[in-house]
């Protein structure tokens, strides 16, 4: 059972230490967040199964913080994506930005709106 | 604990450590405020895994308690920062 549990913590490893190469390696920040988002959801999650299969008693609150992992660490990496692109950052190699047009209706929306509300005060 | 699980356990804290010196070398390097609040990120999921590998060493449950703080308190840092460098504010 031991063994089981010292596999599943390996394997973890295993994807931490992947992400973290793409991290070094690939060339800009859409990708390499694409790395890093398999070291916090695969690899903490199956480092925390080894945690929770070695030391039994933790258990239940090892799966509560696998749980929150799954949860919130997703969130973050879409978070960040967005304030990239937000701050200028483009995909390297691509020449067309279909993120650009929706964001361009979104803007335009909220200035029709803006004005709409300044025209009634 | 038999001596091969403990030497794993004890190599996988070892590793998990090293694996932090390549986060730290594109916190160095990368060239915008994004790709440092990603690394801020990945850095703080690489200290959940130790604290959770240290708790199964010092076979104590207190420790992953501090570890789903940390995973808290970096949710919340995390979004604040990355509305701040998308913004140019805090609110």
């Amino acid at each position: 059972m031991e063994i089981i549990g010292l596999v599943a913590l390996w394997i973890g490893i295993g994807f931490c230490a992947i992400g973290i190469l793409g991290l070094v390696r690939l060339p800009d920040i859409y990708t390499r967040l694409h790395a890093s988002g398999k070291v916090s959801t695969v690899g903490l999650c199956s480092l925390l199964l080894g945690a929770a299969i070695l030391m039994p008693s933790t258990t239940l609150k090892v799966i509560a913080l696998a749980l929150f992992a799954l949860l919130t660490l997703p969130v973050s990496t879409h978070a960040i994506a967005l304030a990239g692109y937000r701050s200028g950052i483009r995909m390297r190699g691509f020449s067309r930005d279909d993120m650009a047009i929706g964001f361009r209706v979104v803007e335009s929306i909220e200035t029709i709106e803006m004005k709409e509300e300044a025209s009634a005060a | 604990m038999s001596d091969v699980v403990s030497f794993g356990i004890h190599a996988a804290l070892l590793v998990l450590i090293v694996l932090m010196l390549p986060c730290v070398y594109r916190l160095w390097v990368g060239p915008s405020a994004a790709d440092r609040l990603q690394v801020i990120d990945t850095i703080t999921t690489l200290l959940i895994g130790i604290i959770v590998v240290l708790a199964v060493i010092r076979g104590d449950v207190m420790f992953v308690d501090i570890a789903i703080a940390l995973a808290a308190f970096a949710f919340i840092g995390t979004l604040a920062l990355a509305r701040f460098i998308s913004e140019k504010r805090t609110f």
